[in-house]
């Protein structure tokens, strides 16, 4: 039985590429499949938003228009309930916005038919999902956390910064183990980060090439839940890479100087109006 | 003389092993997840606010599983 099992299991299986192929290659300039496929969807992108940006009125249009700024307003309310003001949240959302649009686009650019094994170029498939390629995700997760780490500089200076994690008295010697375990957190992130994003598309598209594999001809009927299923993994991928990135840079950007800060401000705004009324005493004793 | 003899193809017992065996803790992981959101909207529907954190745990957790499934490449 287990001879029957391996010699199925190994006879013409599905189609499983982990690792991106390469498709041309000069020297050591080795151009991937999802490098082909990331560039011509990313000039996609930037093209649709370039378009949307000229379509913004006040007035709500139909179209395309309403999902990007539906995805904008969720973007921003994920960042106004972490940092907890609508300034900082106006101030951060450009750039949250741009990696939820690119990370979404590209997980369900990547589920078109002809991204995969249907174009092929000798052996190895032409077009390959951006997001299914751990150097793709990795270098989003790597820019992600050198920009919040900019963040929280350019917000609380790079002294405090860095006593964010090495909090404490400096005499002590556990504030720096503590602290080295604190930056070593730091890069562990973005280790998860990449890892997430990417495993979830490329076990998405194994899943999908199986489950196609095993329905033989009715492979389009065996293979759309699955396709289903895997529109939705983007959309919570998207959701789910932007919302741990705004947790970083909320955690980054905390301290608990603020909370000082933060009770003294309203005091100071109902002080306003004394100071009003004692001009108007001025003036009418004078 | 052995009780048993197991010929054929080891790896694929292994790799299904590996996958039921690893699969367990996450799966064990995300539904308390769930259940503990359901509890907590149950309770107090004003929660269901909170849906986004849900899912981001439940993605954190999910990481392990899909390392579990990832390893059935590598070994």
């Amino acid at each position: 039985m287990l001879e029957l099992i391996s010699h199925l299991a190994e006879s013409s299986g599905p189609v499983i590429h982990i690792a991106p192929g390469e498709v041309l290659k000069s020297g050591n300039l080795v151009i991937t499949n999802s490098m082909l496929y990331g560039w011509a969807c990313a000039f996609v992108i930037c093209v649709t938003l370039l378009v949307v940006r000229f379509m913004v009125r006040i007035k709500p249009r139909r179209g395309i228009i309403q999902f990007i700024e539906a995805g904008t307003e969720m973007i921003m309310g994920v960042i106004n309930n972490a940092l907890g003001s609508r300034e900082k949240a106006v101030k951060y959302t450009p750039y949250f916005v741009t990696i939820f649009f690119f990370v979404l686009l590209n997980n369900w650019f990547g589920l078109l038919p002809g991204v995969g094994g249907a174009v092929t170029r000798g052996e190895t498939p032409l077009f390959r999902p951006f997001t299914a390629d751990l150097n793709g995700t990795l270098a989003m997760a790597v820019v992600t956390m050198v920009l919040v780490q900019t963040f929280a500089i350019k917000e609380s200076g790079i002294l405090k910064h860095i006593r964010h994690y090495f909090n404490g008295s400096l005499k002590n010697p556990t504030t720096y183990l503590f602290g080295g375990l604190e930056v070593f957190t730091e890069f562990t992130r973005v280790i998860s980060l990449a890892l997430r994003l990417f495993l979830n598309v490329v076990i998405g598209e194994v899943i999908i090439s199986v489950f196609g594999f095993l329905g033989k001809a009715a492979a389009p009927v065996t293979a759309l839940p699955f396709v289903m299923l895997e529109m939705f993994v983007g959309l919570l991928q998207a959701y789910i890479f932007v919302m741990l990135s705004v947790t970083y840079l909320a955690v980054a950007i905390h301290h608990d100087d603020e909370h000082d800060a933060e009770t003294e401000a309203p005091e100071t705004v109902p002080e306003a109006p004394k100071r009003k009324r004692v001009l108007k005493q001025k003036v009418g004793t004078a | 003389m052995y009780f048993a003899e197991i010929s054929g193809n080891i790896e694929i017992l292994g790799k299904g092993l590996m996958m039921g065996l690893g699969m367990i803790g996450p799966g064990i992981g995300i539904g308390l997840v769930g259940n503990a959101f359901i509890n907590a909207v149950g309770r107090n529907p004003e929660a269901a606010k909170f849906l986004g954190q849900a899912l981001v745990l439940i993605g954190i957790i999910e990481l392990l599983a899909l390392l579990v499934f990832a390893s059935l490449f590598i070994i």
